[in-house]
């Protein structure tokens, strides 16, 4: 990542420092990574959260590390560090070596921040730590932190999270659980925090006949013991707002005659998204540039407690083109037809026992909706972040679409209830094509106007 | 099988004789007493008792020879209480539990240590192979201004560890005593290598606002014995001045002396040197007899600095890059156990008993007189001691001193497992190993404990206390070990694995 010099002056006075469990965790204590797990281990969940200067205020930061150690307790899986066993299946050794924490300031406002154009291409890369697993897995935090300070007083605090360690419902459970132990610092009611260990997770030891490859899961070349793929092309990064009424009119546009239908709010946005892009990308004779990748959250997995890479991934492949197929046909296919893919990722990642090296956001266009994710859980004294911003680094060249909330709820922002945010990673080339196909349907166009 | 049996039953026989000889020597007054006594009550028996009034009346005494007597009785008796030294008290001391934030996980340091000296891996390597042999454990803590990579120790992140410190151990003392801040008469601090104007005894003055007549003291650059030299000061202030209180501080501020360059002598302390610190109460008012845990016995100090090679052993000086640090000599264990064979010389008459003396007087006689070549007569110090607190200093320091003074795992165990819980916290190690034998509940009435710190110097130096009330665990035995007490005493491996 090359930033310009102005832009790497922006955040200054970097101190690290490590955060672990306040308990020991004990000596040869392994957490072993399910099949899942080691399927993504080269995505990299990101969460920056937003607090305005009212929040921060009398915010002591020897607070929030203290409440980070208290969560560590439980989460002293995360804490621990990567090893490989004699058949180069990759563990974790919880060895109490803790997450990185870093202390950042920066010169501008959030709002300045916000405005700058080319803010979620790069700007937010400096508000949270871009390093990856490697070259040397026994020495690479899989957590990090890092707190920035604003000249408006406020704050923002960046969490980068391997997805080996649990996807993006995991990370902000995680949050939302320091944000609790801050609150709780001052009275001593201990978390019950059940942990869950993946271990149960059924394994299959004699590999299953394959039915066929799963669609979401893509073999890269070996990258070793540096856990991040490189690009063929550049990517880039942009991000828009959909407010409520937006929503409405995507709503009447796909439903058309039968205004009744309830229509889900993300396939309808995935639908629009992706006759976009298609509209874009060239290409559509194979079957895999007309598969899609779909990410949610397993609505039977518990939400408390600890739990890992448990997410639904299915795939989707339209039969026609993209371009042809109505926005209403698409819903319904997004919703009807996603075959969840897991069971087969599982196979096949275990096949060589946990050895190779796959991508799954990317492999395809990849949909991911974290709009059940509670990224508005997180609460400092008591107060909400403004703006939570999540993404995936090591996203693959097919690209993804984060669909977030755009605010808490019932927060009655200019942008918030009810509306979404949505973050798109694609090939820098093709981006202002995309952009301009997204205007034309009325999407993209407030990309400034974040209060 | 045969040649054995004979063997035990000759180490049997030997035992009772030990024990008998031991027996004989040490209570020889009242053996030779008793037949005396008996002798003259047989007599008194067959005088009857006309004859003993018949000789009552015969002395003649004047009214002014009586009151000679008498007078001469009172006045030596008075002389007598007099003279004698007063008896200092330890009423109770707290030590500082370091919070959970500044806990150093092995993992942690040598992440960090990697991080920080990425350019020399062989020094990351040497501490690596130091840290597993050190004895340390999971749980040792570093203050907050040496988590960060790289360290920041300025003034300020000092201060403010000798105020977490020092505040946090003071507090805990006037909880567990009740003693109120304006009834300290004598105040000593002892930090040996951070004294900032004004000196850490100001500051706790400025604290807790003391009386402007508090004498106080504050003793840096003695290393790590100089708790038991605060002890010794503390006696002969209580020796002046007649119904006083005297709080003993004792710490070590590991924030502006953590050795930031890459010699290898001197990256050693970094490795052993933990946050830690005691607060002690001392007083000779007779009214805190009955609450008093100990009483102390004797202070001993050796100082072998008059010898160059124990001058320099640990020295503090600027390595080739300008970095400060305290660099420590290859022969510091034979100077340590020539410092410590100076002590027990010193000591061993005032608390072995009478047979183990004569047994040390007799062989010392032989090996003059009559033969050279026999082995000196190494005397039992169990026999002196319930308990040892050896300083913590590293593993060396506890097995060497196992060794020379013959002593079982169990004797040792407090230091290492003070060693293990909260690594070498310079002169407060004493104090912790102390609390960890009354959270066991081992310390009962009359027990007498041995405490001996080394330090720079090179100095050794011991103290003798003796339990004056069993200590109950459950009230007053817990302080630093109160969570932790019952994972204890663990195994600590000779190499851990990283």
């Amino acid at each position: 990542m090359v930033f310009t010099k102005e832009l790497e002056d922006l955040v200054y006075g970097i101190k690290l420092s490590s955060v672990g469990p306040g308990r020991v965790t004990g000596s040869d204590v392994v957490h072993d990574l399910s099949g899942m797990d080691i399927a993504m281990k080269l995505h990299y969940v990101k969460v920056v959260y937003f607090f305005s200067s009212q929040a921060a205020q009398g915010l002591n930061l020897t607070r929030f590390k203290e409440a980070t150690f208290d969560c560590f307790c439980d989460f002293y899986y995360t804490c621990g560090r990567l090893r490989r066993s004699e058949s180069g299946r990759p563990y974790i050794k919880c060895n109490d070596c803790g997450a990185r924490y870093i202390e950042a300031c920066c010169d501008m406002t959030i709002d300045e921040c916000l405005q700058m154009k080319d803010f979620y291409s790069d700007l937010q890369k400096l508000l949270v730590s871009q390093q990856v697993i490697g070259p040397e897995l026994t020495f690479s935090p899989p957590v990090l932190i890092q707190v920035t300070r604003f000249k408006c007083g406020g704050l923002s605090v960046g969490l980068s999270w391997a997805h080996i360690l649990g996807d993006a419902f995991t990370a902000a459970n995680f949050m939302n659980r320091c944000g609790q132990a801050m609150a709780r610092l001052g009275s001593n009611t201990p978390a019950n925090l059940q942990y869950k260990s993946n271990t149960q997770h059924e394994r299959s030891k004699n590999p299953l006949p394959l039915h066929d490859e799963p669609l979401s899961l893509k073999w890269v070349d070996p990258v070793g013991d540096h856990w991040i793929v490189s690009n063929n092309c550049r990517m880039d990064t942009f991000s828009f707002h959909i407010t409520a009424s937006q929503l409405a009119t995507l709503h009447s546009e796909i439903s058309g005659r039968n205004r009744s239908d309830q229509v889900p709010i993300f396939e309808s946005i995935c639908a629009i998204i992706w006759k976009c892009i298609a509209k874009v990308k060239l290409g559509e004779e194979t079957a895999q540039a007309r598969t899609v990748t779909i990410c949610k959250k397993d609505p039977r997995k518990p939400s408390k407690g600890v739990v890992t890479n448990t997410q639904i991934i299915s795939a989707v492949t339209l039969d026609l083109s993209v371009m042809e197929t109505d926005p209403q046909r698409l819903v319904t296919l997004l919703v009807n037809e996603a075959v969840d893919e897991r069971m087969k990722m599982e196979e096949v990642v275990e096949r060589d026992d946990g050895v190779s090296d796959f991508i799954m956001y990317g492999a395809n266009l990849t949909f991911v909706d974290l709009e059940e994710a509670d990224l508005y859980g997180f609460e400092l004294n008591g107060y909400k972040p403004d703006l939570v911003y999540c993404t995936v680094h090591g996203v693959g060249d097919e690209g993804a679409v984060f669909v977030l909330p755009a605010g808490p709820k019932g927060s009655g922002q200019a942008n918030g209830d009810g509306g979404r945010m949505v973050t798109i990673i694609f090939p820098e080339s093709l981006v202002p094509e995309l952009k301009a196909e997204l205007a034309k349907k009325g999407l993209g166009q407030g990309d400034h106007d974040l209060t | 099988m045969p040649p054995s049996l004979p063997d035990f039953s000759n180490s049997v026989k030997l035992k009772y004789v030990k024990l008998g000889y031991q027996y004989l020597v040490n209570h020889i007054l009242t053996l030779t007493l008793l037949p005396i006594m008996a002798a003259i009550f047989v007599e008194v028996l067959r005088m009857g008792p006309e004859e003993i009034l018949n000789l009552w009346r015969s002395l003649q005494f004047d009214v002014v020879q009586i009151l000679c007597c008498s007078f001469l009785i009172i006045f030596i008796a008075t002389f007598y209480f007099m003279s004698k030294p007063r008896s200092i008290f330890l009423v109770d001391y707290a030590c500082f539990k370091p919070p959970l934030t500044c806990r150093v996980p092995f993992a942690t340091f040598m992440e960090h240590s990697r991080l920080i000296l990425k350019d020399k891996p062989k020094s990351v390597e040497f501490q690596m192979r130091i840290l597993e042999r050190s004895g340390l454990g999971e749980e040792t803590c570093l203050p907050p201004a040496i988590h960060y990579i790289p360290p920041t120790p300025n003034m300020e992140a000092a201060r403010g560890e000798a105020e977490l410190v020092i505040f946090s151990a003071m507090d805990s003392l006037f909880e567990k005593t009740g003693l109120k801040p304006k009834d300290i008469d004598i105040l000593i601090v002892n930090c040996s290598l951070f004294s900032p104007t004004p000196s850490l005894s100001a500051m706790v003055i400025n604290k807790y606002k003391l009386r402007s007549n508090t004498k106080s003291f504050n003793l840096s650059g003695m290393g790590c014995s100089a708790g038991l030299i605060s002890i010794d000061l503390a006696r002969d202030l209580l020796q002046v001045h007649p119904n006083s209180n005297a709080v003993i501080v004792s710490t070590e501020i590991i924030t502006p002396n953590y050795y930031q360059g890459n010699e290898r002598a001197m990256l050693l302390p970094n490795c052993l040197f933990r946050m830690g610190g005691a607060a002690i109460l001392l007083t000779n008012r007779r009214s805190e007899r009955r609450q008093a845990k100990y009483r102390l016995v004797h202070v001993v100090r050796t100082h072998k600095g008059a010898d160059d090679k124990a001058y320099r052993c640990v020295f503090e000086e600027e390595d080739k890059e300008g970095n400060v640090g305290i660099s420590l000599s290859k022969d510091l264990m034979a100077i340590a156990g020539e410092a410590l064979k100076s002590n027990i010389t010193t000591i061993g008459p005032l608390v072995l008993p009478a047979s183990e003396q004569l047994l040390f007087l007799l062989t010392l006689i032989g090996r003059k007189i009559f033969n050279p070549k026999w082995k000196p007569y190494i005397p039992d110090f169990r026999q002196a001691f319930e308990h040892f607190c050896i300083h913590a200093g590293g593993r060396a320091v506890i097995d060497e001193l196992q060794k020379n003074l013959q002593l079982s795992a169990e004797h040792v165990e407090a230091s290492r497992m003070t060693l293990h819980r909260f690594g070498n916290t310079s002169s407060s190690s004493l104090w912790y190993e102390l609390s960890y034998i009354e959270a066991k509940g081992r310390m009962k009435k009359g027990d007498r404990v041995w405490q001996i710190a080394f330090g720079s110097g090179f100095k050794c130096n011991s103290a003798v206390w003796k339990c004056n009330r069993t200590i109950k665990t459950a009230i007053d035995g817990q302080g630093p070990w109160a969570d932790c007490i019952d994972r204890y005493p663990v195994h600590i491996p000779e190499v851990v694995k990283l």
